[in-house]
Formats: structure tokens, sequence, C-alpha cells
């Protein structure tokens, strides 16, 4: 497959780093565990901000013999280096405002210090931390390329949080999660590099020295420390160390001073500045590298790094379950293409439409036909072809997939020489709005070509439904002659990953039954949603959901042999089956004020929409049915209770098989002025049922309109403001 | 003879037991130089006067591993390698060290050294960085280095 330059130095980049970078993001993660816990027991004082050294240096010296040395270390913990009265050794945490011991420094421990090793050198030292170094570097280029695969993928920068078509769970969480968890691995990454950088010297580092001191021979009169005036200026959370004078009477004894930006030589008897050097830039970047890249200075921070290391595991693998899938349509041809009497041609940007052109391309060559397939953007001249076939998916929206986006221009820079029979195929999903926009477009540019005669319309394929395909399959060989496999299941792709569902409770009357599911945890899904079903091997039902108290409901209608209904009515309270969620965007609850119209099983998706609506929502219920059953009670219930709680403003139902026959039209013509005004407000209706009553729906709100001298339907349809979920 | 023998062991293990009962805790500070590279590895040992190891009395550097790169140390460590000596963490370029050392009284004017031997990673092994004899002048002087060591400074507490 032609990948874009991105998508290839993304592998390419990926595969030679990524066993260092399992290793490093597994060893990862236990250091940022380990980076979170520090901070846990607080040794340090809440005042901590405000104390300076004035303060509190005579409070430690006071407490100790000798005080010859004191710590702050980046989690504010006060370390203590003296003796006490007794001349014992003391090292230990302090509180600094009272000077007391508070607890013992604990060493690392020794696996700790082992992982830590691995992750920085591998065990193997010098060579080990230049060989991490650059896979450092190597994943700054990896995150880069991957910024700007999802960059053009989303289509610049304004639509880099929008959403992204889902595809399959390791492509799409790849996307999602790459977007999220970018700025910490590019951070983790840089700073990584540049520590290595910095600990190979790679930057000119210039080391100030402190100037030479001219020391008295005899101590100046000794002052209170308490009263330098610059250790009441300088705060402790300022301070990396303090060295006190080894010796309080010799004169060449000092304080040493290490803030945070500079190192201070102070005098042990007038407090006064002998020496200032500040820290070379290169010194505050690695310790500002350090801290992000450990996380020491912050627990939240440390939990962020950790989570980066883990997505990073999972990158790799959703990185590489990817790739598989692409090489595992990877194309073979017998035949040149000068030599092919039957072109295929495919546009696919995740392999899964090239799957489907590959499935015919292999069943050629057995009947004698000299077939070609080829990337959409490998379209040449074709000199013996007398049959051309089009396969694209269309990516985003209604753009190119990535193998095809020269393929329009290149058609009409290069006519072919003799007529040939196109027929164009299109892949996508009708749950994104441009179902099938390129294969239009392609389709639209072929037919205005001299040389290419439309054997059929363009065909479309929803969801990769392999019986859509065989339909095309069975047209194409009937026009052509040729024969073609036409069993839906040598075209199926495995559907994706299935999930488990669980029947919690089953509700019927005599002709309908309620199945209330349970899901994983992780299911994602909403009312209007479509529950796909596979009652056996090749066939895929679809069933309108309800989400009703965090499960999903479906309302059945039993069928004399239906396949589907069949399934699910065998199912009892307590089974639980395969399928998966499909998700239905445009059939969803949108924010403005709502009629939902249903009839029969057509209710199933309104019952969880206004169980979840709120009273910020707007919403009205017309449902009609043949009969009252217990069912239909059923509904009137939770209708009932929905408009108690104010998320139903108001309920209708009709009855076709009781007395005073009624059907939901007969209900819309009976308040055909709100209807027309509900319309004209830029309110919603949401459809869903039969197929037949969307037509009669349709219908009377055409006469509606146009007594009530409104727009005409039309003019709202295209406005998005009638929805449908009809079969 | 057998209460000759026993007064002989009696009079032995009390002059041993004085022997060691008589010590005196020296405060040590060491100075590093401003050389650039890893902490450095330091042993202080306490050297006979043959010139033979006798006791390592502190060692800064908390990793094993690299023990082996104090050379002249670690033919003797190496020999019988548990430490009783104290440990500490590794020195940098510029930092110093402050810590106590107790030394017995006996060995002192006996022709006694102590050496301070470094070594920093990837750089050069110092067998003898500091060497301070045992007198009585050598443990209150400054004592300039000769490697990453700057100066090392002893004071009896």
């Amino acid at each position: 497959m032609t990948l874009s330059v991105w998508r290839f130095a993304h592998l390419a980049l990926a595969v030679t780093a990524s066993l260092f970078l399992i290793l490093a993001s597994a060893t990862g993660i236990i250091l940022a565990i380990d980076a979170a816990g520090q901070k846990q027991p607080a040794y340090t004082n809440s005042d901590f901000e405000k104390l300076t050294l004035a303060e509190v240096l005579p409070v430690w010296r006071q407490n100790y013999l000798e005080v010859t040395e004191v710590t702050v270390s980046h989690n504010r913990f006060v370390t203590l280096k003296g003796f006490d009265e007794d001349g014992n050794e003391i090292d230990a945490y302090i509180d600094p405002k009272t000077g007391k011991v508070t607890g013992k420094p604990e060493a690392e421990s020794s696996f700790i210090k082992w992982v830590t090793s691995l992750h920085r050198s591998l065990f193997m030292h010098e060579a080990g931390r230049l060989f991490v170094g650059i896979n450092a570097f190597l994943l700054i280029l990896i995150a880069l390329s991957g910024l700007a695969l999802v960059l053009q993928r989303q289509k610049g920068l304004k639509r880099f949080f929008t959403k992204i078509t889902k595809d399959s769970f390791a492509q799409y969480y790849h996307v999602v999660l790459g977007r999220l968890l970018l700025i910490p691995i590019l951070i983790i990454a840089l700073t990584g590099t540049y520590l290595s950088m910095q600990r190979f010297k790679l930057f000119p580092e210039k080391v100030q020295n402190h100037k030479e001191i001219a020391f008295p021979d005899e101590a100046p009169k000794a002052q209170d420390i308490a009263t330098f005036a610059l250790f009441k200026q300088t705060h402790l959370a300022d301070v990396q160390k303090i060295e006190f004078p080894f010796d309080t009477e010799d004169p060449e004894e000092l304080f040493t001073l290490k803030l945070t930006d500079r190192e201070l030589k102070v005098s042990q008897f007038t407090g006064e500045v002998l020496s200032e050097v500040r820290y070379p830039t290169t010194t505050v970047l690695e310790t500002l590298s350090m801290d992000l890249h450990t996380g020491r200075t912050n627990v939240i921070w440390a939990i962020v790094l950790g989570i980066a290391s883990v997505s990073i595991l999972f990158f790799i693998y959703s990185g590489f379950a990817m790739t598989l899938r692409r090489r595992a349509t990877r194309i073979k041809n017998k035949y040149k293409a000068e030599e092919a009497t039957i072109v295929l041609l495919a546009g696919s940007e995740n392999g899964s439409t090239l799957g489907f052109a590959n499935a015919i391309h292999r069943q050629l060559p057995a009947a004698g036909h000299a077939s070609y397939l080829a990337q959409a953007d490998d379209y040449t001249l074709y000199p013996k072809a007398t049959h051309l076939m089009l396969f694209t998916s269309t990516h985003g929206l209604g753009d190119a997939p990535s193998n095809a986006r020269k393929f329009l221009s290149l058609l009409q820079k290069q006519p072919q020489a003799q007529n040939i029979e196109v027929s164009v195929v299109g892949f996508g999903s009708k749950a994104y709005p441009d179902f099938c926009g390129f294969a239009l477009k392609a389709q639209e540019i072929l037919d205005g070509q001299t040389w290419a005669e439309q054997l059929l319309p363009l065909h479309t394929v929803n969801d990769k439904s392999a019986t859509e395909f065989t339909n095309w399959v069975t047209a194409w060989s009937a026009q052509t002659g040729i024969a073609l496999a036409t069993t839906p299941a040598l075209y199926s792709q495995k559907p994706k990953k299935l999930q488990r569902f669980k029947v919690v409770s089953k509700m019927a009357d005599d002709h309908t039954f309620i199945l209330t599911l349970s899901t994983p945890w992780f299911a994602k899904y909403t009312s209007g949603d479509l529950l796909a079903i596979y009652p056996d091997d090749n066939t895929e039902r679809l069933y309108s959901i309800g989400k009703v108290k965090r499960r999903v409901q479906l309302v059945v209608k039993r069928h004399e042999n239906g396949l589907g209904s069949g399934y699910l009515n065998s199912l009892q309270t307590g089974d639980s089956f395969k399928a998966r969620i499909v998700a239905n965007h445009s059939f969803h609850l949108p924010k403005k004020p709502v009629v939902m119209v249903a009839n029969g099983t057509g209710i199933a998706p309104f019952l969880g929409m206004f169980a979840h609506a709120g009273k910020r929502y707007d919403c009205r219920l017309y449902c009609g049915f043949r009969s009252n059953t217990t069912l239909t009670e059923h509904y009137r219930s939770v209708a009932t209770a929905q408009m108690l709680k104010h998320h139903l403003k108001s309920f209708h139902m009709a009855f076709s098989r009781e007395a005073d026959s009624m059907y939901v039209m007969d209900l819309i013509n009976r308040d055909a002025a709100f209807f027309a005004s509900h319309l004209e407000a830029g309110g919603i209706i949401m459809l869903c049922g039969a197929i037949a009553m969307q037509q009669d729906v349709e219908t009377v709100l055409e006469t509606i309109l146009a007594s009530q001298n409104k727009q005409p339907l039309s003019h709202y349809k295209e406005n998005g403001q009638l929805l449908a979920d009809c079969y | 003879m057998k209460v000759f023998y026993k007064l002989c062991l009696a009079l032995l293990l009390l002059a041993s037991f004085q022997a060691s009962a008589q010590t005196s805790k020296y405060k040590c500070l060491l100075q590093m130089s401003n050389y650039i590279g890893e902490g450095a590895y330091i042993t202080v040992s306490l050297i006979n006067a043959k010139g033979e190891y006798e006791k390592t009395l502190y060692v800064m550097g908390d990793d094993a591993q690299w023990y082996n790169s104090l050379k002249e140390w670690y033919k003797f460590y190496s020999k019988k390698p548990k430490l009783s000596a104290k440990t500490g963490a590794s020195v940098a370029g510029g930092d110093r060290s402050v810590t106590v050392f107790e030394i017995e009284d006996s060995k002192i004017g006996k022709g006694y050294k102590l050496r301070f031997e470094t070594a920093v990673e990837d750089q050069k092994y110092h067998a003898t960085d500091v060497e301070i004899p045992l007198t009585a002048e050598g443990l209150t002087a400054k004592t300039d280095g000769t490697g990453y060591i700057r100066y090392v400074k002893l004071s009896k507490q």
C-alpha cells in the first residue's frame, strides 16, 4: 500500500525503537509509581514556604552540637547532617521550624536502583546510556510524526480534537489516546534526550568557579547569624543545600549556600557574600529536565508520567496490530498492467476495501481472465482492458482515502485508448455524513470520460456488509457473463470485536417482547444506536436500542420464522450472547425541542431517550400500536412517570385495532397546527418504526404544511429537522 | 605452668581490651575539586607501617558493582568482602563531605597512615589521592589532594 510519508516514518521509527521503548516504558511505570509514592510521608513543615534562614539556622545550631550540612530535597524534605550533644552523627529528616528529628531518610531500595539502572543504561553503562539516549530521541521523532499524522487525518489544527471515525479498537484508541498523551510523551522524550545529551557533554559547559577570596589572618568579630541580612532575605524554599563552616573559629571557613539558581560563599562572622556564582543554563535545564522526566517534584505529574508510560506500551501494541492488519491485504498480481483485461482499482484507508477487491481479483485468473489489482493512485493506461472496477472507501468528509489522493487527477490526465466498461463500488458507513462521498465523486468524473462506459450504476456497501457486496457481485456477473462466487460468507470480513451481552429481563405480550441487556462495563452507547446481532455466520441484524438505567433495551416484534427475532426470542433471562453496538450518530437526541413519533417496536430508542433527557430537553411522544396490551400499558406507565418528572411534555397513544381505531397519523392530523409551528420554530421530528409509517407520516406532514402555508417538508428535511430510523 | 598461662592470657586480654577501648573521634572534612564527571567513589583506609591495608574506615559510594574501580583497595576488600566500615553516598565534583572516624590512640605516631583512594566512572583512578600520617600534626593539619580531592581536614572531636 502506498502509505503517506508520515505513516511510513512513524512506523519505521516505531519498529526501530519498539523493543527499547517496551523496556523503557515498563520500567518507567515502576519508577513513576515509586516517584508518586515518595511524597507520602510528609516530613516537611506546613510553614515551609515562609521560613527564612535567619529564623531556622539559629534553631538548628541550638538543637545540635554541630551542624555540618543541611539539604532541602525536591519534595521539600529537610535533611540535617551533624552531631548531637553526645557527639553521635546525625543524618535525618528534621522539622525545619523546630529542628527536631522527624524521620530517617530511607535508602533507595535495591529493586528501584536496579530498575533505574535498567531504565537509563540497560546495565550496559556508557554504551547503554548512549543507546537509551538515541532511542529517547527517536521517541521525539515518533511523537512528532504521529502529530503530523493526526493533523493530516483531522485536516488541520482546528479540527484536531474533533471526532475520530472508529474503524477498529486499535486504530481508534491509537489516535484518541495519541492526541491526549502527545504532550506528556513529547516532554518525556525531550527531557530524556536532553539528559542524555547533557551526560555526553554535547553542550559546552561553562563552569564558573568561585573567585579567590582573600581571607584576613584574624577572624573578624562574630555577629549573630540571625541578624545576617542575606539570611533574613533568603527563604528555605530557595535553598538546595547549606554547608556549614567546618570550624567556627577559622576565618577561612565559610557558609556555602547552594540556592536554586546560584551558589554563594558567605562569611560565617559577618554574613557578607564573599563570592557568588550563577549556575550555567545547562545546569538549570538539567534540573528542570530531571524534574519533568522523573516527576519527583509533583505527585500529579508523576501519575501523568506513569499513565503516559502505560500508553506507550498500548501504542506499540495497537500500532503493530494496525500494521499487521494492513499487511494482511497485500496485492499479488499474476499479470502486468499492460496485459490485463480486467483491472481492479482499490482506494482503501485501512485495507478492508482492498480486501473486498482482492476477493474478486483472486477468482478471475482461474476463470481464464487476466486480472490486475492496483492501488487507485497507481492508475495508468491499460491497453488491453475491457473491464475496470473501482472499489473505494471515503476518508474524512468525502475525501479520498490515503492511496487514492491522486486518482481523480490521474483519471483526467490519462484517458484510456479503448472503451472500457466501468463499475464503481463505494464502501462506507451510514453512521456518518458523506456516505460514500468519494465514490460518488469518482463516479461523476468517470461518467465524464469518453472511454468509460458505465456498466452498473454506483453501488454502495454499508458497514462492510458482505450481503450488500454480493448484490453487486451478482449484478456484475449478470452483466458481464463472468461467473463470480456469490456466497456472502466468502466476502464477509469478520465482524469487529464482538462484546458479550447478557439478558437481564424479558417482558412479552402476544406479538412483541422487550429485552433488557447488561453490557460489558466499557461499552459506550446511547439511545438511538443500533445493536448488531449475528443469528448465523453471515447474517447481521440491526435493532434500535434505548439506554434505560444503564442497560440496553430493545423492543422486538416476533416474526414467524424471523431469523433475528427468533434468535432473540430464544434467549432467556441469564443467557448471554455476542453482539456489537453500532453508533448511529444521526439518530441521537438533539438539544432542540423534539417530537418523537413511533409505531410498534420503534418506541425502543425513545424509551431510553426521555429517560435520560432531563429537564433541559423539550420532548413529546406520539406513538401508535395495534392493540392495548401489557406492553403498551408498560409504555404508558413509563411515559406518565416521565411526565411527572417533567422529562416529557406530552404523550399521545393511538390503537388501530381497538374501539375508535386510530393511527399515529391521526394524532398528527389532530395536532396539525402544533406540528406546523414546531417545524417552523426549528423543532425536530424523530421517526422510528416501519418504513410505511415513515411514508404515511411524511405525507400527512406535507399536507399539513401546505394547508398552513408553510415551507414544503423537503425544506425542513434538508435543514436536518426530520430524523428517521425506519426499517 | 597452668597458672602462668592463665596469667598471660589475662594480661593479653586486658591489653587488647585497653587498646580497643582507647579510641578518639576525628571529624573529617573532605572537599572535592571542581572536576567534571560522575560522583567519585572514595575509600578511607588505615595503612600500617609496612604499607599494608589494615582496616577500612569509610566507603563513599553505595553501589558495590563499582568497588572494583578502586583497584588497590579492592584487592584487600575482595579477600573478605564484608564491610564493617561506614558507608555513604559518592561525592560529586565541588561537593564536600563531613564525617567522623574513630581511630585507636595506640596507632598514633606508629607509622600508620590514612589513605584516601578515589575513582570516577570512566576517568583516572587515584590510588593515593590523599595520604595523612597518623601523627599529632597530621591529624590537625589541612592536607591537599592530588586527584579529585582538593583537601582533607581533620579535627579531634
